[in-house]
């Protein structure tokens, strides 16, 4: 029945129809189209739907074997995000969250640039909802530098598409060469969406600042949408290794010191696309069914994380470090939900991180770079210092603060467990997932020695944290702002601004007030000088000296410019 | 009292951490673990590795606050 009707389109529609349904219904309807959308991955692969006007062919569904498991995971989280928006009464951010997913779904199954650049856009638009439905001055400002950045993206990819097409003649989304200018413009649009050193700040800034619903949803697509189109577009390209590594490895340092634990997660996030940046820059079927699986199941751990974090911030209020502590005992259920989220993000034997993981870390070895994997080994131990430990730790036990709170409701817990069991499944089940990879996997995750290896790495960091916090060597959480690199444009370039107006405006006001001296004098000399008759009528006034002084300007002007 | 009952819960985690660390120290010699690069076949390399890179993020992170720590109002001026 679907056939003709593109997976995000029907999300995108559908969606539209929220604002219009009681509250008791609209979260049914959501399910009902979520899986009415869902039925497309079941379609066999291939191209679906073309739409062709003015000798151009939109296509607006296309499916694979790469687009399959981002679909599967997309649609995964989009009805996590129901569950767990099921008490939030404001339509405006379901509508938002929905046809964001719906976006993304849409952005996926593109099968030409200019159909992933409207679903590109349209992924901007449809999420801006959740920072902006905050409210506060902060999360507005948020959303604004958001929109700049976002579209900024959207130009690049716009721009690079109709270099791109110009010179190839070619419009479909695929492997991209970067010999063509147009694709570097491409690759940065990509690069500005997958978060890259230096165009990264958008990331901490504006997802911290998002409603708590509007996190979990945010965390889900856009970036991990930035993924899946580097694997399209750049798989194998080398920058992305050294790319992907620095990724992995700047955030964990801020991540130590932020006290804003849903931006500790954004830090994370970031450090967590970098192990995929790097699998898709290593570009072997090994590394890319790593980066692949890895944003699989990166989506759902990262949305756990994020949600047992908006369940603390829903209850309690806050969500700094600095004021929370020994909430165990209220919400136990969340804390335990949070701890296998922070299990598997840390890649522990058993949980769903240590199953992707493990390809990309073959995959580098394998293609001889050393040196990279130790990196990502070093941000192995800083993945599980932020938020394998850092988050539960400072959340749920820590020092009790006193605060008296109640478990989450039951949406949020319902989606917290299912994605609790999904981390667990996956880890225990390695080939559930192995099979929905674009290549074929011929890798055992569980030997001996990779397990003793990786317990050690991590229990030794373990013991590590209780050596410093039992010696009080563990910096305390101050309450604080950590400068990330969206300070270039929020602080450093607006005084450069600032200062280049004042400058402009004391050599504006001299240059004027030079003119107008020079007129007086001119005024002076030409009174002086000029004969006056009997009755004064031919005295020379003041505006027609200001006019002889403007023809003269403009002479002297075409005389030097012509 | 109930961060008499954290430090109870801290102590015990201690001791199931060092547990651990010596069930790991007797299978590093059980097992004859491989690593993927030669450089993990070392003796106890994950663990050495591990715990240094632990305490150097957090010393370094204690640094980069002297750098890029500013009040918490820093942007609302």
């Amino acid at each position: 029945m679907m056939i003709n009707f593109p997976p995000g389109l029907l999300m995108l529609l559908g969606g539209g129809l929220i604002p219009f349904l009681p509250n008791s219904i609209r979260q049914i309807w959501m399910i009902v189209i979520l899986i009415l959308s869902a039925t497309s991955i079941f379609v066999d692969h291939g191209t679906h739907l073309l739409f062709e006007t003015m000798n151009y062919s939109f296509i607006f569904w296309r499916s694979d074997a790469l687009t399959m498991p981002f679909a599967i995971v997309f649609h995964i989280a989009a009805a996590l995000n129901i569950f767990y928006g099921w008490h939030e009464e404001d339509w405006k951010q379901h509508t938002s969250s929905f046809t964001y997913a719906g976006a993304a779904i849409g952005a996926l199954h593109a099968g030409d640039l200019l159909t992933l650049f409207l679903f590109w856009e349209l992924t901007v638009v449809t999420s801006v909802f959740l920072i902006l439905a905050s409210n506060t001055p902060q999360a507005i400002k948020a959303s604004f530098r958001y929109l700049l950045t976002q579209f900024t993206s959207g130009a690049l990819l716009i721009a690079g598409t109709a270099y791109y097409i110009s010179v190839t003649g070619d419009a479909s989304f695929g492997k991209l060469s970067l010999d063509n200018p147009g694709a570097w413009f491409i690759f940065f649009a990509f690069g500005i969406k997958a978060a890259f050193p230096l165009l990264n700040g958008w990331l901490q800034d504006s997802y911290p600042e998002a409603t708590v619903i509007g996190t979990v949803a945010l965390s889900a697509f856009t970036t991990k949408l930035a993924i899946y189109a580097l694997a399209r577009s750049f798989a194998g390209t080398e920058y992305l290794i050294y790319i992907g590594v620095v990724m992995t490895a700047f955030p964990v340092f801020f991540a130590v010191i932020e006290n804003d634990l849903r931006r500790v997660l954004s830090y994370s996030l970031n450090n967590q696309l970098g192990f995929m940046v790097v699998g898709i820059g290593v570009g072997t079927e090994i590394a890319v069914n790593g980066a692949v699986a890895h944003a699989f199941v990166h989506i759902i751990y990262k949305s756990l994380l994020f949600m047992s974090m908006g369940a603390v911030l829903y209850r309690v209020g806050t969500i700094k470090a600095s004021e929370l502590g020994g909430l165990y005992r209220y919400m136990p259920i969340t804390a335990v939900c949070c701890i296998i989220g922070a299990m598997s993000i840390s890649a522990f034997p058993l949980f769903s991180g240590f199953v992707a993981k493990s390809l990309i870390m073959v995959g580098v070895v394998e293609h001889g770079y050393i040196f990279i994997y130790l990196m990502l080994l070093f941000a192995s131990a800083g993945v599980l210092e932020h938020s394998g430990i850092k988050i539960p730790y400072f959340a749920f036990f820590g020092h009790d603060k006193g605060i008296k709170t109640k478990e989450a409701p039951l949406g949020m817990l319902v989606a917290m467990i299912v994605a609790a069991f999904l981390c667990l499944l996956i880890g225990f089940v390695p080939s559930l997932l192995f099979s929905l990879l674009p290549y074929t996997v011929d890798y055992h995750v569980y030997t001996p020695s990779h397990v003793i290896g990786q317990l050690q790495l991590l229990i030794f960091a373990i013991l590590a944290f209780i050596f410093l916090i039992r010696f009080n060597l563990y910096p305390p959480e101050i309450p604080s702002t950590v400068l990330n690199f969206d300070w270039i444009y929020r602080k450093l370039l607006l005084n450069i601004i600032k200062r280049l107006i004042i400058a402009l405006n004391v050599v504006w006001s001299s240059l004027s007030s030079l003119t107008l001296s020079v007129v007086n004098i001119i005024i002076s000399i030409i009174e002086k000088n000029s004969v006056t008759s009997g009755n004064a009528a031919v005295k020379v006034g003041k505006s027609t000296v200001l006019i002889l002084f403007s023809l003269g300007f403009i002479l002297i002007c075409n005389y030097l410019l012509f | 009292m109930k961060n008499n009952e954290l430090k109870i819960m801290g102590t015990r985690f201690t001791y199931l951490i060092i547990i651990i660390c010596i069930l790991l120290f007797i299978g590093e010699f059980v097992f004859h673990r491989h690593g993927e690069t030669i450089i993990e076949d070392y003796l106890f390399f994950p663990a050495i590795f591990g715990f240094i890179a632990f305490i150097f993020i957090v010393f370094a992170g204690v640094l980069l606050r002297k750098i890029v720590m500013r009040k918490e109002d820093y942007y609302d001026d």
